[in-house]
C-alpha cells in the first residue's frame, strides 16, 4: 500500500463529488496538526489490516433486541 | 441533610421535597443564587431558562401535580436536545439561531415525571471530543482544579452538576462522553444498553453509537431517573453484592494507566472479594484495531449529518471539527461496512464474556483530568492525544451497546477524583444499577465536596 498523498486526495474532492474541502484540510489529512485525527495514513493502514481478517459472513451490526 | 443541599442526591431531595420540609422554589432559589455566583466560572451553561423554572416550581409548590417520580428536581440537559422554545446550539456558530419547536423525547420524559429544567449546558463542538474545550463558550474548569479539564464532551453538564448547580444532568455519550467527564468530576455517570434511551429530538454526532446517558451524585439517583428515562423498564430485585461474579480484563484496561487509579482498583477489588464477589479473569476482544473502527464508523456519520449545514454555514465550524468531517468524506463505503461488521464481531465475544460473568470492571480512565490545553499527556509510559486517553477505557462499550457506569472510588494526590467503570449484559440496566447502588452504599468511601472559594 503506497503512502497516501495529498494530490489523491484533491482528486477525490475534484472528481467524486461531496463537499469542496479546502486545501488545508486536506492537509491536516496528510500531514495532522491539530490533534485531533492523528493522521489518516495511520487509520488507512489500520483498515487495510482489518481487510484482511476474514469476518465470515458476519453481517453489519444493528439495533440490539431485548432477549 | 447533612450534604450541602446543592450537593444533595435526587433520592434524599425528592423524600425532604415530599415530606414538606424543602419546597421546589427554595431548592431552585438556591440553584439560581449559585449559578448567579458560579455560572460564569464553571462555564457550564450555554441559555438558561430560570424565570421559566421558576414558574415550574411555584406550580409544583401550589400542590395539583400528584406524587411525581421526579417532582420538583431541577436538571440541565447538554446543548444538543431540543428544548421547545430554546435555541439548541450543539455548542456550535453554526446552529447560534436554531431555536426548536419540540421537545427532545428525554426533555418530555423529565418534564412529565416533574423535573424542572434549568438550562442547557456547554459542550464540545457538536460532541466531538472528549475534552470539552469550546473555543465558543468557553472550556468548563475541573472543580477540583480550575486549570483541569472537567472532560467531555458533556462538559457543562459534569461541571454544572459538579459545581452544585442542578440536581442531575443529561448528556450524551458516543465513546465515553457522559462517563468520563462524570468520572474527572467525582460524579456517576451512566450510559444505558444502546438504545433504551431515545435518542430522538437529540443533534446526532453517529447514529450507530450515540446514547443519551446520565450524570448524577450516586447510582441510586441513577437508576431513578433510568425508571424515568427508559424505555420498556422493568424493577430490578435490590443489589446484592455476595451473589455476583465480576469479570477483571486481563489485557488493555489496565495497561498504561495511572499507578495511583490502579492502587483505588485494587482496593476496590479487595472489598469486593471479602464482601463476596467473585472476582474473575476475562478475556475481551483484541482492542488493537477498535480505535480505528469507532473512527471509521463516526466520522462519515457525522458527514452525512451536517452535510446539510457545510454548504451554507461550512466556515462557521471549528477547524478541527471540518478535518474530522473531511476524513469522513474520504473513507470508503466498504470500509465503513467492514467496520460496522467487526462491531458485531465485538457484540457476539462479548456476549460468550457475559455468558460467565455478570459484570466487568475496570478503570474509568487511565488518568485523573488533564490540564486545560494539553493536547497530549502521557501515562503508564504512553503519549497520546489527551481526548484519547480520556475515553480509552470506555469507547468500546458503545460500539458493543452495553450499558456501563462510572463512579467515584479513590481521591488521587493531586486532589482529583478517580473512578471505576462497571459493564452490565445487553438489556440489564436495572441490574447494573442496583449493584452500583449497592456497591456505593457498601463501600467505604466518600468523596470530599470541591473547593469552589
Amino acid at each position: 500500500m503506497k503512502k497516501l498523498e495529498k494530490a489523491t486526495l484533491i482528486g477525490m474532492r475534484d472528481q467524486l463529488g461531496g463537499y469542496a474541502w479546502q486545501d488545508d484540510e486536506i492537509s491536516e489529512l496528510v500531514e495532522p496538526k491539530l490533534g485531533i485525527i492523528t493522521g489518516f495514513q495511520d487509520l488507512l493502514e489500520q483498515l487495510e489490516d482489518l481487510r484482511k481478517i476474514d469476518l465470515e459472513a458476519i453481517p453489519p451490526a444493528g439495533d440490539i433486541p431485548a432477549e | 441533610m447533612n450534604t450541602p443541599l446543592a450537593f444533595t442526591p435526587v433520592t434524599q431531595l425528592l423524600a425532604a421535597l415530599r415530606r414538606g420540609e424543602l419546597s421546589a422554589t427554595r431548592l431552585l432559589t438556591h440553584y439560581r443564587d449559585r449559578i448567579d455566583r458560579l455560572g460564569t466560572k464553571s462555564r457550564a451553561f450555554i441559555s438558561l431558562d430560570l424565570d421559566g423554572a421558576a414558574a415550574r416550581a411555584a406550580a409544583f409548590d401550589s400542590g395539583g401535580q400528584g406524587r411525581q417520580p421526579l417532582g420538583g428536581v431541577p436538571y440541565t440537559v447538554k446543548d444538543l436536545f431540543d428544548v421547545a422554545g430554546m435555541v439548541t446550539t450543539g455548542g456550535s456558530r453554526v446552529l447560534a439561531d436554531n431555536v426548536a419547536n419540540r421537545d427532545a423525547a428525554s426533555v418530555e420524559r423529565m418534564n412529565a415525571a416533574g423535573a424542572i429544567l434549568l438550562g442547557k449546558n456547554n459542550l464540545h463542538e457538536f460532541a466531538y471530543g472528549a475534552t470539552g474545550e469550546n473555543e465558543i463558550y468557553g472550556t468548563p474548569p475541573n472543580p477540583y482544579d480550575p486549570a483541569r479539564l472537567a472532560g467531555g464532551s458533556s462538559s457543562g453538564s459534569a461541571a454544572a452538576l459538579a459545581y452544585g448547580l442542578c440536581a442531575a444532568a443529561l448528556g450524551t455519550d458516543t465513546g465515553g462522553s457522559v462517563r468520563a467527564p462524570a468520572a474527572l468530576c467525582g460524579l456517576v455517570g451512566f450510559k444505558p444498553t444502546f438504545g433504551r434511551i431515545s435518542t430522538e429530538g437529540v443533534i446526532p454526532y453517529s447514529w450507530s453509537l450515540d446514547h443519551v446517558g446520565t450524570l448524577t451524585r450516586s447510582a441510586a439517583d441513577a437508576a431513578l431517573l433510568f425508571e424515568t428515562l427508559a424505555t420498556a423498564h422493568q424493577a430490578a430485585a435490590a443489589g446484592a453484592l455476595e451473589r455476583l461474579s465480576i469479570g477483571i480484563p486481563q489485557t488493555f484496561f489496565y495497561e498504561h494507566c495511572d499507578e495511583e487509579i490502579l492502587d483505588s482498583l485494587e482496593r476496590l477489588k479487595t472489598f469486593l472479594r471479602e464482601s463476596g464477589v467473585k472476582l474473575l479473569p476475562v478475556q475481551l476482544p483484541s482492542m488493537e484495531y477498535t480505535r480505528s473502527v469507532s473512527l471509521t464508523v463516526q466520522m462519515p456519520e457525522a458527514l452525512s449529518y451536517h452535510n446539510r449545514f457545510l454548504q451554507q454555514r461550512g466556515n462557521a465550524y471549528s477547524a478541527d471539527f471540518r478535518a474530522g468531517l473531511a476524513l469522513g468524506q474520504c473513507l470508503l463505503a466498504e470500509q465503513y461496512i467492514r467496520a460496522r461488521r467487526f462491531i458485531e464481531s465485538y457484540r457476539r465475544d462479548m456476549a460468550q464474556v457475559f455468558t460467565s460473568v455478570d459484570l466487568i470492571l475496570t478503570p474509568a480512565t487511565p488518568l485523573v483530568a488533564p490540564e486545560i490545553g494539553a493536547v497530549e499527556v502521557s501515562v503508564g509510559g504512553r503519549t497520546e492525544p489527551a481526548g484519547n486517553a480520556i475515553t480509552r477505557y470506555t469507547s468500546f462499550f458503545n460500539m458493543t451497546g452495553h450499558p456501563a457506569l462510572t463512579l467515584p472510588c479513590g481521591m488521587h494526590s493531586t486532589g482529583l477524583p478517580i473512578a471505576a467503570q462497571l459493564i452490565g449484559r445487553h438489556h440489564a440496566d436495572e441490574s447494573l444499577l442496583a449493584s452500583a447502588a449497592a456497591l456505593e452504599s457498601a463501600y467505604d468511601f466518600e468523596l470530599p465536596l470541591p473547593d469552589l472559594g
